[in-house]
């Protein structure tokens, strides 16, 4: 077994600024393309964005905490929790009549599908996108068998608060700004989230300095499924529930965290900029619907301008600016410091 | 004492490494054995044509993933590619055979480019690949916005040839693994892909061009891609763009479960072929059991957790 040991991430330190200032000017230059070609006042246009681009950042920040967690930690069982928190909350609230009910059934089942990843991960040392996998494809046969005869419509209370907007500000926008400015407080202010960093730097540097990496990992899991699970149980009540409710969210909330300027090979999380990567894709769509191209030619959009501002970032020898956006494989000057321990090989 | 394990150490080293597969294959022939207990014709030459033909695709997705999976990068978009490929040979490959077999090539250069970019920019692989699954679910959507079209007839005779004595669809699977083998495991290219997986300095050192192995085994990996869609359109008659959208985690579950990792440096044709099979077969037995259709990307998924826990134990009591 060949274990990494990254070298010194002295270059995520401050000296980056601010990464999460892309993703908002990118959304600001999508959102003045769309008043200049639409004409009308360009209030409306953010406070649509605003009340769609809330689901995306509650997946998205969870799956921020698992990217923070290290090299090869990713959630893919995003979009299968969603759809399938969705029929369960809307199912729960209906039996109960109570939203509130359905939004923690929704959170439970989240909670609950990551518990298994999270044992797969963690006891059998399966890698995390393959665990995920395995949960998700557990979750979304529950979904279809749910799906087949299912009655029960969304709360109507609960459609109503997401549908609120008084003088143009969703009130769901709100509620999650809030929680994005905890989670942020979380991850700096915490013994998990500085622990979370810290495992996400170097996961042998933690265990040593007597991080308990399995604890955070579970707990990061977790959070995420829940998070998942909430946004299941949102969508539903927004939308309606349906088996692919949450298809789209598993590229989309990958494609946030790091546009949002999170390192991709983990141990530093932008929570805002999760933000503004989200309001990017929402306005995005929109302009694209505005201009009345099909979906094909959202799909060529989105999938070019992550290319290019990807390639464009790119790594390279230049440092901070656009190129601190997005991690770099180690460089050959730089990978002098990459350790390769093969001492697993020589004791069998 | 030191003479004695001397020469035990490099077979224990390689039965370590050739247990996971082993593992896999295992779970493999428990599954044809519950397929023949319950329908004695699957071990028949049709029964194991009609059982693998649904497959072949994955299989070959699967090496795809491989060979990406061995320099050490990932790739996110084989899926969307996949069904890019089903779609232009419904349209284009159709409609006009020399534009099409040209955007098939076309694909391939692309795909190379996109590993010339990624090892230029110096950009992680997973997100490249991410952002390139958009741009080819865009392409297949552009080209074919429902699903639909037609098989070149030459495509269609490929997909209905039955030879007799063995089944058909072994051989695009043997072959298919084979050349994989050569061009990963046996060949210089190979040594130089898998080393560009487990030390790029080291094969810098040696003054080899790092960027040469990643732009082989990214065109590599985009004519695997082609092939597993050119296979899925002759079986499905048509194309789809999402038609094989599943193939982009299965693939990399396939190859974990045939004993790749993703720190690179191993190639595992053979393992990828046989976890192919084994997650291929799943919907096979489940028909066969009678289980909701439903059911079965659950099953899928507690095989994939069984079998790499079955590795654990086999690590362990190998350690």
């Amino acid at each position: 077994m060949n274990i990494r040991v990254a070298g010194p991430r002295s270059w995520s330190g401050p000296r980056n600024g601010a990464p999460w200032v892309w993703g908002f000017a990118a959304a600001a230059l999508v959102w003045l393309v769309i008043l200049v070609i639409s004409g009308q006042g360009g209030g409306q246009t953010v406070s649509l964005a605003l009340s769609l681009a809330p689901y995306l950042v509650i997946v998205g920040l969870g799956q921020m905490l698992v990217v923070t967690a290290g090299p090869g930690n990713i959630d893919v069982s995003v979009s299968s929790i969603i759809s399938l928190a969705g029929f369960v909350s809307v199912a729960a609230a209906s039996a109960t009549g109570s939203a509130a009910v359905g939004i923690l059934a929704g959170i439970g089942v989240g909670v609950l599908v990551a518990a298994v990843s999270t044992v797969a991960i963690l006891g059998l040392s399966v890698p995390p996108i393959i665990a995920t996998l395995a949960a998700g494809l557990v979750a979304s046969s529950i979904t279809l068998s749910t799906a087949n005869g299912f009655t029960a419509v969304p709360d109507a209370g609960l459609r109503a608060a997401l549908n609120l907007r008084p003088a143009g500000v969703p009130v769901l926008a709100l509620a999650i700004a809030v929680l994005t400015v905890l989670v942020a407080a979380l991850l700096r202010r915490t013994v998990y989230g500085r622990s979370l960093v810290a495992v996400g730097q170097n996961r042998r540097a933690a265990e040593r300095a007597g991080v308990p990496v399995a604890r955070v990992t579970a707990t990061t899991y977790l959070l995420s499924g829940a998070l998942a699970g909430l946004t299941g149980a949102l969508l539903a009540a927004y939308i309606a529930p349906s088996a692919d409710l949450g298809t789209r969210y598993l590229l989309d909330s990958v494609a946030v965290v790091v546009i949002g300027g999170t390192l991709i090979s983990g141990g530093r999380a932008v929570p805002v900029g999760v933000w503004g990567a989200a309001l990017f894709f929402i306005l995005l769509d929109g302009l694209v619907n505005l201009v009345g191209w099909s979906t094909a030619a959202q799909n060529l959009l989105k999938g070019g301008l992550v290319l290019f501002v990807l390639f464009l970032a790119g790594g390279g020898d230049r440092s901070g600016g656009l190129a601190s956006l997005f991690r770099r494989r180690p460089r050959p000057a730089a990978a002098t410091t990459t350790t390769t321990i093969t001492g697993d090989d020589t004791d069998g | 004492m030191a003479q004695l394990l001397a020469p035990a150490l490099p077979g224990r080293a390689r039965m370590r490494r050739s247990a996971p597969a082993a593992v896999s294959a295992v779970a493999l022939i428990v599954m044809i054995g519950v397929c023949s207990s319950l329908q004695p014709g699957v071990l028949t030459v049709e029964g194991l044509t009609l059982v693998l033909s649904a497959t072949v695709p994955l299989v070959i997705a699967a090496q795809a993933q491989m060979t990406l999976m061995a320099v050490g990068d990932i790739d996110l978009g084989i899926g969307n590619f996949v069904g890019l490929v089903t779609v232009v040979s419904a349209t284009l490959l159709v409609s006009s055979p020399l534009t099409g077999v040209l955007v098939l090539a076309g694909l391939v250069a692309a795909y190379a480019v996109l590993g010339f970019l990624i090892h230029l920019r110096q950009v992680p692989a997973l997100i490249a690949t991410l952002g390139a699954s958009f741009v080819w679910l865009g392409l297949g959507l552009f080209l074919l916005p429902t699903p639909g079209g037609t098989t070149p007839e030459w495509l269609a005779s490929f997909g209905a040839w039955q030879p007799a004595g063995f089944p058909a669809p072994l051989l695009p699977i043997v072959v298919v693994a084979l050349l994989v083998y050569l061009l990963s495991a046996r060949s210089a290219l190979g040594v130089r892909m898998r080393g560009l997986g487990s030390n790029p300095v080291v094969l810098r050192r040696a003054g080899l061009r790092p960027v040469t192995s990643r732009v082989v085994a990214y065109a590599a990996a985009g004519v695997l891609g082609v092939l597993s869609g050119l296979v899925l359109a002759s079986q499905t008659g048509g194309g789809d763009v999402s038609s094989a959208s599943s193939y982009t985690l299965m693939t990399v579950a396939a190859v974990i479960l045939g004993g790749g990792s993703f720190a690179g440096g191993t190639a595992v044709p053979w393992g990828a072929a046989v976890g192919g099979v084994t997650l291929g077969l799943v919907s096979v037995v489940l028909s066969l059991l009678d289980v909701r259709s439903d059911m079965q990307s659950a099953v899928q998924g507690v095989i994939v957790l069984a079998v790499l826990a079955g590795r654990v134990v086999v690590g362990k009591v190998l350690r």
